[in-house]
């Protein structure tokens, strides 16, 4: 497999398994930015253990989803039921805390970062070949469990505090525990994406885990649509890919372009372009025999 | 002591920009009901606007004034109907989509400043317009003219807003719609012009500030608007969302923690310290200390 493929391929499983990690909260209207800095956290813990440690590559992977959920349980104790805005700066803190921290800790190469990262297997062919697989295995997996997540009463109970926080409780839907299962789920994913993100480089670098990143995710759940899990599956490989094949000069503004796209779809289709309802009609259409035409008001009215 | 007293001063100058921030910050999520997340980043890039200027006419102080604060009141004209037309119900505030909507501007902000200005490398501004000279000296304590500037225009400009907003008629209107905007409808007042003056007022406000961080510090870079956009919603939800009156204290109180630490430890590892505080009140009290005006 070329190199670029290889990239191709890795980075948008990333960016699909980040962008669920930032879906999942917003299912109870939380932008969950601690994914960032989970990513930030246990990929620099799983390096550390790797480089002066020399603990095998498997078993970092493993501690970096620990890490990650362990990171999120314990801030969504606090933040379990908190107003959106309050969770939104405790995601862009704790992206600024760890910055300085790993600036100013010499045992993960401070600013210069962690670089010379071993590959799986000792063979570097291996070593992407094992990491995609990781990857996308770990796409099937989290894919399912938000599947059936949303088709079960918590999906609808998570649905119900995203109209009315109030009227959900009314309900007897607990919100804060809801918050702290979907907060501790997303910075698990978050966590183990951190270590495998930092392995697809071989390296750890501040640079990975920026602003930009969150803009990135956003974008992609904006855009491909928040109300389902598939938006992100959509939009991930085209956002990602598109922009590989413009030329340099236009490339290298491909935040503006992210900015641009984020805002034109905020206003012009607020919900992204795969709502839940696009998502219904074609569960009922393949039942039907994809009758969309004529027979489109009867799958509307049974959707 | 002196290091003390004299990191005090240096806390109020600065905490007297925090407070212009928040107060415009707020300003706009009572009236306008949007969390303008971006709205530090409008004030960096009117930061770069007036260097532009200043560039190219010779250093002109007045022509700079006039472009920090021409250029906020346009960005924030401009990004007023995207903001309305994204916002579901004007009687509620939509804030999740209002904030995404505020992030995307700041993503555009902030990357055309690292592309096209200075080749994205951080700009100084020149010698006149920085207030470094030191006016007054007592042993350790120095207070330079920028500090005093900052302060004086900083007391003046949120006394302004205040005065404007409790002794004026467009004041009463802000304050009827941020009281209850169904009510305020009722009585006749016009919601989206009144928004629209209120993002005209804060342009103004962004403009002054600008000009005001140019004299204090001399110098930005594309990744500041970030970093105190993330200071201003912080100071923001600790006073309580909307409250105008908490925002000066605790926006005050942020600055001089910030220069009090500094004086004692380094400087990234103040911010963090800084951040920390902000992030364990913001854990304990996620709905402010001096409650919520929403």
């Amino acid at each position: 497999m070329s190199l670029p493929m290889y990239y191709f391929l890795s980075i948008t499983a990333v960016y699909i398994l980040m962008s669920w990690a930032l879906y999942l909260p917003y299912r109870v209207a939380h932008l969950h930015f601690l994914t960032v800095a989970n990513m930030a956290i246990s990929g620099y813990f799983a390096g550390y253990m790797v480089m002066s440690l020399h603990v095998p590559l498997g078993i970092a992977i493993i501690t970096g989803f620990i890490t990650g959920g362990i990171v999120g349980f314990i801030i969504s104790l606090f933040m379990g039921d908190a107003p959106t805005f309050a969770v939104v700066i405790v995601g862009f803190t704790f992206i600024y805390i760890t910055r300085t921290v790993v600036e100013n800790t010499k045992a993960v190469g401070g600013t210069l970062g962690l670089f010379g990262i071993p590959s799986l297997f000792g063979n570097p062919s291996l070593h992407r070949w094992a990491i995609l697989i990781i990857l996308y295995f770990l796409v099937l997996i989290v894919g399912f469990l938000i599947y059936r997540f949303d088709h079960s009463r918590l999906g609808r109970a998570a649905s119900a505090i995203f109209v009315d926080k109030d009227l959900a409780r009314s309900f007897g839907v607990d919100v804060k525990k809801m918050g702290i299962l979907l907060q501790t789920f997303s910075s698990t994913i978050a966590g183990g994406c951190g270590v495998l993100y930092g392995f697809i480089y071989k390296s750890f670098n501040l640079d990975y885990f920026t602003f930009s990143l969150i803009g990135i995710f956003m974008t992609v759940i904006f855009v491909g649509g928040y109300t389902t899990q598939w938006g992100v599956v959509a939009a991930a490989p085209v956002l990602y890919g598109v922009p590989l094949l413009f030329p340099p000069a236009i490339a290298s503004w491909r935040i503006v372009i992210y900015g641009a796209l984020l805002i034109l779809v905020l206003v012009l289709k607020p919900k992204g372009f795969i709502t839940r309802e696009f998502v219904y009609k074609i569960e009922r259409g393949g039942k039907n025999g994809f009758r969309f035409g004529r027979n489109k008001k009867i799958n509307d009215c049974r959707s | 002591m002196e290091v003390f007293i004299a990191q005090i001063i240096n806390g109020l100058s600065l905490g007297s920009i925090y407070v212009l921030l928040v107060t415009g910050f707020n300003l706009l999520l009572i009236v306008a009901m949007i969390i303008h997340f971006s709205y530090p980043q409008v004030v960096v890039f009117s930061m770069y606007i007036a260097w532009m200027v200043m560039k190219f006419t010779n250093n002109s102080i007045i022509l700079a004034i006039a472009a920090a604060v021409g250029s906020a009141i346009i960005m924030n004209l401009i990004s007023a109907p995207l903001f309305q037309k994204v916002m579901k119900k004007r009687e509620g505030v939509d804030i999740n989509t209002t904030m995404v909507l505020s992030l995307g501007i700041g993503m555009i902000i902030t990357d055309i400043l690292s592309h096209g200005f200075n080749e994205g490398l951080p700009i100084a501004f020149p010698e006149n317009i920085v207030g470094d000279k030191s006016v007054i000296e007592i042993g350790l304590i120095s207070v330079s003219n920028g500090q005093i500037y900052t302060l004086v225009v900083g007391i003046i400009a949120v006394s302004g807003l205040f005065w404007l907003l409790y002794r004026t008629r467009p004041g009463r209107a802000f304050r009827a719609i941020a009281e209850d905007p169904n009510g305020a409808k009722l009585v006749g007042l016009p919601l989206f012009k009144t928004a629209l003056a209120s993002y005209a007022v804060t342009g103004v406000l962004g403009g002054v500030t600008a000009i005001l961080l140019a004299v204090l510090l001399g110098t930005t870079s594309p990744g500041m608007g970030e970093q105190v956009a993330n200071k201003v919603l912080a100071v923001s939800i600790i006073a309580g969302l909307g409250n105008l009156t908490g925002g000066l204290v605790v926006g005050l109180l942020l600055g001089i923690l910030e220069a009090v630490v500094q004086g004692y430890i380094s400087g990234s590892w103040a911010n963090a310290i800084a951040f920390v505080v902000m992030l364990v009140v913001i854990l304990f009290k996620p709905k402010g200390l001096f409650g919520m005006k929403l």
